[in-house]
C-alpha cells in the first residue's frame, strides 16, 4: 500500500473503517481530507493516512451503506465530496465499538502482569 | 468480507466506470489542493507546499488502482475486458469468425444429437424398478440359438427355480381388430401374464395395471392402454377408464393407462391378460412365447442360467419327445434390448467425434495462421507489463468465445436433430427411453464446447509461450511471417491428422456403401414389383372353426381377384423377408443328425402364392384348389383323432398332405436324388413333395439360405386366432389398391381391419433400412471430413507459399526453373499426403475390424474399397494443392524482392 512517511505508522487496515465512522459521528459530515487530518490529529500524529488507504476504505463503507457521500463546498470555498454517517452506519459503529472494547479488554487481561489465583 | 449489498454495488460498478473515474479524479484533486492550502497556511513557499503535499498523499497511481479495485470486481473486470477485446478482434475478421463458429457449430451440433441418442440408449437406465435384476428368459432347441418358450415349460421353470423372485410369460405382439364408432381399426395387442407389470415394477399412470389372477378365464377381459393409444383413440379422456374396448369382437374393460414413457415394448397399444389356464397355454413343444424374470437380490444371470439349465435337463428326461435338446438361456434384459445397437452407436459417436476433431484442427490451423500475425502484438503487450498468464488468458478467452458461440448454435441445431430423431419411427434404435436434450446432454455439450475451445486455443498459446521478446520486436513483418519452425511443424501435424481421420472415415463409409450395394443387389427370389401386402386377423367369435375360415379365405381371394387391374391374389401365413415360422422335419431313413437339427421355414399358402410373388417354378407342380380341399379334409380328420386320443404321436400314413419345397431343401435332404414324390414327416404327419420352387430370402436379406417348405393354407385354418397376409399383384402401379382392398373387405365383414398395409418394395426396403441410414450417415460425415481436410491442406500450402514468396523470388532470380519451384512446393504436399494416408490406414483397419457385424458381402479389409478411397483422397488432396502451386510458379521475382 502507501509508502511510509518518516517514522509514522500506517493505519492498521481493519481499524481504519472504525476510525472513519467514529470521526464522522463526532464531527458530522466531513470530506476525505478533513477525515484524514482528524485521524492524524487524534492519534497525536502517530498515524499517517494517505489516498491509497483512505479512499478505498471510504468507498467500501459507502458500498456497504454505512456512509453516504455528496458534493459540497468546503469552509475554504473549495468543491469537495462530503461523507455522512447513515443510520446503519451508526448501528455498525456501536456494534464495532463494542466488539473492540471486548477484544481490547480480553487482550489487556492477557497482557496484564499475572496474579496468583 | 464483502456484504451482499457491497457485492451488488460492485457489480453495478462494472458498468458506470467512466463517471466513477472522473469523480475519483476530482476528489483526489480537491484533497491535494486542501493539503497544499494547509501547507501554505503553515508558511511554506508555494513550490515546497506542493511538493510536500504530493509526498504526503502517497503514490497517486497506486491509490487510483486500489480505488478501482475496490470499485468493481477485479476478476470480472479483467474478464469483461478480455471479452470486449476478444469481441473486437473477432469482429475485425468476420470471415474467419464466421467460418470458425460455423465449423464448430456443425461438429458440436452433430455430437450433441448423437450423444443424446447414446445417453438415452446406452447410459440412461431402463425406466423400470431396479432394471439390473431383470432378465429375458429363452429356451434353446435342436439348432443353436435363442428360441421362444413353450407354455408348459415356462410353468415348470417358474415353479421349480430358486433364483427368480418373479417371472411373467407373454406373447409376441399381434394385431387385432378394434371396432370403434362403427369403424374397424387394427391395434397391436400384447397378451401377458398378470405378473407382467409387477415384474417390471411399473405402475399405471391412470387406473391400475393387471392384478394377480387377472389371467384367469373369468377376469380376463380387461385391458391396459399405452399412453399414446389412449390419446389417439380415447382423446386422453379420464372416462376411458371402465369403458369398453372391442377387440376381435370381444368386449374388454379398460382398467388402466400406462405412463407416457412406458415403452416395453414401444409399439404395443393395448395389453390384455394372457390365458394362463393349462388349456390356453398350449402344448409342450409349441414354442411361441417370450418370458421375463426378476432375479432375487444378489443373484447374477449366470447363476440363474445354471439353475434353469438344471430344470430344463430334468424336463428333457421327463418329456423326451417334445423337449429333446431344449435347454435354457438367461440374458440381462438390458443386453437383450440393446442387441448390437451399442457397437453401432459407439462407432457413430466415434465418427462424429472425429469430425469434431477435424473441425478443431481446422480452426486451430486458422488461429495459428492468425497468431503468426499477432506475435508482435503479444510481444508488445508482454513488454508493456502484461504477465504471460494474462496474455494466455486473453488468447483462451478468444478461442472460448469462438467455441461457445459454436456450441450455442450447435445446440440449436442439436435440438432440431433430436426432435427429428425422436419423431422418426423408423430409426433402428432401441426406444425404451425417449431421446431428448436433458441435463446430461446439456452438460456434455457445454463441456465439449469448453474442451474444444481449450484444445484449439492451446495451439497459438504454445507458440506465444516461446516468444523471444526482443527478437520479435526487432524483427520486420516479413520475418515474423516466416513463423517458427515449431509452428510449421504443428500445422503440418494438424494436416496429417486431418487427412488421416478423413481417410479412416471415408473407408468406413466406403465399406458401408459397398455392403449397401451388395444388399440391394441380393436376389431375394421374388418379384416385388406392384405387389402389396396387408395382414388380417379373423376373430374366433365370428370364425370359430376351419370351415368358417376356409369359406372366408376362398371368398376373400375371389373378391380381391375381381378388383380391376389386379393380376393375382394369394393368402399366406408368412411373407418373404419377414418369415419366422420354423421347425424341424424328419426324413424317413435319413440318419444324418445335422438334418435332424436343421431348421426349416414353413409357410402356409393359397395356390397363387408363387405366381403372385413371381417365385420361380423349378420342378413338378404347385398347389391347386383340390390340394386345398384335400388339406382341409385331412386336417379335420386328424383333429378328430387327436380329440379322441390327445397323446397321439403318429398319424396313420393314409392321412397325408402335399408340400412344395425350395431348391435348397431338395438339395440338402435329397442330394443325389429327385426330391419329387419323396416323403418327410412334420409333426407326425406325412408330407409328400409335389413340386420344387426357387429359393426365397425368407428371414431377411442378410439371412442365410434356409430350407423352405410350403403347405396348403387349409392345414393351418383349424388354429384359433387365425390370421393371414393378403398378397396382391397389380398390373401397374396402383395408388389406391389398399382403398379397393379395404372396400372389398368391408363387403365381406365390416369388423375386419387391415394391419400394416405396405408394398412389398417397402417391406424389402425396411429390411435394409438400418444399412441405408448408416450408409447415408457415415457417407455425409466422411464427406464433411474430406472437405475439412482438403480445406486444411489448402490453407497450409497457401500459407507456405505466401511465407516463401521472397525465397521463391530469389531462387527464380538466381535461375531456378518453374519445375524446381513446383518441386519445392509439391514435395512438401506429397509428404503430408503420404504420412496422412498411412496414419489413416492404421485407423481405418481398427475401425473396419470393429464394424465387421455391420458389413454384408464385403470383407472388413476389402482391397477395392481401400484402394478406391486412397486414390480418391490423393487426387482430391493434390487438386487442393493446385492453386497454391500455381501461385508459387507465377511469383514475379522483381515484385517478390521489392516486397521487402
Amino acid at each position: 500500500m502507501g509508502d511510509k512517511t518518516g517514522d509514522k505508522a500506517d493505519v492498521w487496515q481493519g481499524t481504519l473503517a472504525l476510525m472513519i465512522l467514529k470521526t464522522l459521528e463526532s464531527m458530522g459530515p466531513q470530506h476525505g481530507y478533513g477525515i484524514a487530518r482528524r485521524i492524524e490529529q487524534t492519534s497525536g500524529d502517530q498515524l499517517s493516512v494517505n489516498y491509497g488507504t483512505l479512499y478505498p476504505a471510504l468507498l467500501k463503507l459507502e458500498q456497504d451503506g454505512y456512509i453516504t457521500a455528496e458534493w459540497g463546498v468546503s469552509e475554504n470555498n473549495r468543491r469537495a465530496r462530503f461523507y455522512r454517517l447513515t443510520r446503519t452506519g451508526r448501528n455498525q459503529l456501536k456494534r464495532e465499538t463494542k466488539e473492540w472494547e471486548q477484544a481490547t479488554a480480553i487482550l489487556a487481561r492477557f497482557l496484564a502482569p499475572k496474579e496468583s489465583v | 468480507m464483502i456484504t451482499m449489498r457491497g457485492l451488488i454495488v460492485r457489480i453495478a460498478g462494472l458498468f458506470n466506470r467512466r463517471s466513477a473515474e472522473s469523480e475519483m479524479e476530482q476528489e483526489f484533486q480537491s484533497h491535494l489542493q486542501m493539503q497544499i492550502e494547509d501547507n501554505l497556511r503553515a508558511g511554506m513557499p508555494a513550490e515546497e507546499a506542493r511538493r510536500v503535499a504530493l509526498l504526503k498523499s502517497g503514490g497517486i497511481a497506486a491509490a487510483r488502482e486500489a480505488h478501482r479495485e475496490q470499485r468493481g470486481l477485479p476478476f470480472m473486470d479483467t474478464l469483461l475486458q478480455d471479452l470486449r477485446y476478444g469481441a473486437r478482434v473477432l469482429r475485425k475478421s468476420p470471415g474467419f469468425t464466421f467460418v470458425a463458429v460455423l465449423t464448430l457449430a456443425l461438429g458440436i451440433g452433430a455430437n450433441t444429437a448423437i450423444f443424446s441418442v447414446v445417453n438415452a440408449v446406452l447410459l440412461a437406465k431402463l425406466p423400470v424398478h431396479e432394471p439390473n435384476r431383470l432378465v429375458q428368459l429363452w429356451e434353446t432347441e435342436v439348432s443353436p440359438g435363442r428360441f421362444p418358450f413353450a407354455g408348459p415349460d415356462y410353468l415348470d421353470w417358474k415353479s421349480q427355480n430358486h433364483t427368480l423372485e418373479s417371472a411373467a410369460l407373454y406373447r409376441y405382439p399381434s394385431p387385432a381388430n378394434s371396432s370403434h364408432n362403427g369403424q374397424s381399426q387394427p391395434v397391436l395387442v400384447q397378451r401377458a401374464e398378470s405378473s407382467y407389470f409387477s415384474v417390471l415394477g411399473v405402475n399405471a399412470e391412470l387406473g391400475r395395471t393387471f392384478a394377480k389372477g387377472d389371467d384367469q378365464p373369468s377376469k380376463r377381459h380387461i385391458a391396459v392402454l399405452s399412453y399414446q393409444y389412449w390419446e389417439e383413440s380415447f382423446a386422453g379422456r379420464d372416462d376411458a377408464l371402465n369403458s369398453n374396448l372391442d377387440l376381435d369382437n370381444e368386449k374388454y374393460m379398460v382398467v388402466g393407462v400406462m405412463p407416457p414413457w412406458f415403452r416395453f415394448p414401444a409399439e404395443v397399444q393395448v395389453f390384455v391378460p394372457l390365458d394362463m389356464t393349462l388349456h390356453g397355454i398350449g402344448e409342450r413343444g409349441n414354442h411361441s412365447y417370450k418370458a421375463i424374470g426378476r432375479l432375487k437380490p444378489g443373484v447374477n444371470p449366470e447363476t440363474a442360467e445354471a439353475d434353469m439349465k438344471t430344470i430344463a435337463a430334468g424336463l428333457e428326461k421327463q418329456f423326451p419327445g417334445t423337449n429333446d435338446h431344449v435347454s435354457a438361456v438367461v440374458v440381462p434384459l438390458r443386453e437383450e434390448i440393446l442387441g448390437n445397437a451399442r457397437q453401432r452407436l459407439l462407432l457413430l459417436l466415434a465418427a462424429v467425434g472425429a469430425v469434431l476433431l477435424l473441425a478443431c484442427a481446422n480452426v486451430a490451423n486458422l488461429l495459428l495462421a492468425k497468431a503468426s500475425g499477432r506475435q508482435k502484438e503479444m510481444s508488445l503487450r508482454t513488454v508493456l507489463g502484461a504477465s504471460r498468464l494474462r496474455v494466455v488468458r486473453q488468447l483462451l478467452t478468444e478461442s472460448l468465445m469462438l467455441s461457445i458461440g459454436g456450441g450455442v448454435i450447435g445446440l440449436a441445431g442439436g435440438f432440431w436433430l433430436v426432435k427429428l430423431i425422436e419423431s422418426s419411427k423408423q430409426l433402428p434404435i432401441p426406444r425404451y427411453n425417449p431421446v431428448r436434450i436433458d441435463t446430461p446432454v446439456l452438460l456434455f455439450t457445454f463441456g465439449l464446447s469448453v474442451l474444444v475451445g481449450v484444445i484449439f486455443g492451446l495451439a497459438p498459446i504454445f507458440q506465444t509461450a516461446r516468444l523471444d521478446l526482443s527478437e520479435e520486436l526487432k524483427s520486420t513483418s516479413q520475418t515474423v511471417m516466416n513463423g517458427s519452425r515449431l509452428t510449421r511443424l504443428l500445422r503440418d501435424c494438424l494436416v496429417v491428422l486431418e487427412l488421416g481421420v478423413s481417410l479412416a472415415l471415408l473407408i468406413v463409409a466406403g465399406l458401408l456403401l459397398r455392403s449397401f450395394v451388395q444388399l440391394q443387389r441380393t436376389d431375394i427370389g421374388v418379384d416385388a414389383h406392384n405387389v402389396s401386402v396387408g395382414f388380417i386377423m379373423l376373430p374366433d367369435v365370428h370364425y370359430p372353426d376351419l370351415q368358417a375360415r376356409k369359406l372366408f379365405c376362398n371368398r376373400l381371394v375371389q373378391e380381391l381377384s375381381a378388383i380391376p387391374g389386379v393380376q393375382s391374389v394369394a393368402l399366406s401365413t408368412e411373407i418373404p423377408i419377414e418369415g419366422a415360422w420354423n421347425g424341424t422335419i424328419n426324413v424317413p431313413g435319413d440318419a444324418n443328425p445335422a438334418h435332424r437339427r436343421q431348421l426349416v421355414e414353413f409357410n402356409f399358402i393359397t395356390p397363387d402364392y408363387f405366381r403372385t410373388l413371381g417365385i420361380r417354378y423349378k420342378q413338378g407342380r404347385v398347389f391347386n384348389q383340390q390340394d386345398m380341399e384335400h388339406g382341409a379334409e385331412v386336417t379335420l380328420k386328424i383333429d378328430e383323432l387327436v380329440k379322441k386320443n390327445p397323446k397321439l404321436e403318429t398319424v396313420p400314413p393314409e392321412l397325408s398332405y402335399v408340400a412344395v419345397i425350395n431348391e435348397f431343401m431338395a438339395r440338402m435332404f435329397w442330394p443325389d436324388q429327385d426330391a419329387l414324390g419323396k416323403i418327410f414327416r412334420w409333426g407326425g404327419t406325412n408330407m409328400q413333395i409335389i413340386g420344387v420352387v426357387g429359393d426365397v430370402k425368407q428371414t431377411g436379406i442378410r439371412g442365410e439360405k434356409i430350407p423352405q417348405a410350403y403347405f396348403p393354407l387349409t392345414l393351418n385354418e383349424d388354429t384359433p386366432r387365425f390370421g393371414a397376409s393378403m398378397i396382391v399383384k397389380a398390373a401397374g402401379a396402383q395408388a389406391n389398391v389398399f382403398a379397393a382392398i379395404r372396400s372389398k373387405l368391408q363387403d365381406i365383414d365390416n369388423t375386419l381391419a387391415v394391419y400394416s398395409p405396405r408394398t412389398m418394395e417397402t417391406v424389402i426396403a425396411g429390411d435394409i433400412q438400418d444399412a441405408t441410414l448408416e450408409t447415408w450417415l457415415f457417407g455425409s460425415l466422411a464427406g464433411i471430413a474430406l472437405i475439412l481436410a482438403v480445406v486444411g491442406l489448402y490453407s497450409v500450402l497457401a500459407y507456405l507459399v505466401s511465407q516463401r514468396t521472397r525465397e521463391i523470388g530469389i531462387r527464380m532470380a538466381l535461375g531456378a526453373q518453374q519445375g524446381n519451384i513446383l518441386n519445392l512446393v509439391m514435395r512438401h504436399a506429397v509428404v503430408l499426403i503420404c504420412v496422412g494416408i498411412f496414419t489413416g490406414l492404421a485407423g481405418a483397419l481398427l475401425a473396419a475390424r470393429a464394424m465387421t457385424d455391420m458389413l454384408f458381402g464385403v470383407k472388413a479389409h476389402d482391397p477395392l474399397t481401400f484402394g478406391t478411397v486412397i486414390s480418391l483422397l490423393s487426387v482430391v488432396a493434390l487438386a487442393a494443392c493446385l492453386i497454391p502451386v500455381r501461385r508459387a510458379m507465377r511469383v514475379d521475382p522483381m515484385v517478390a524482392l521489392r516486397y521487402e
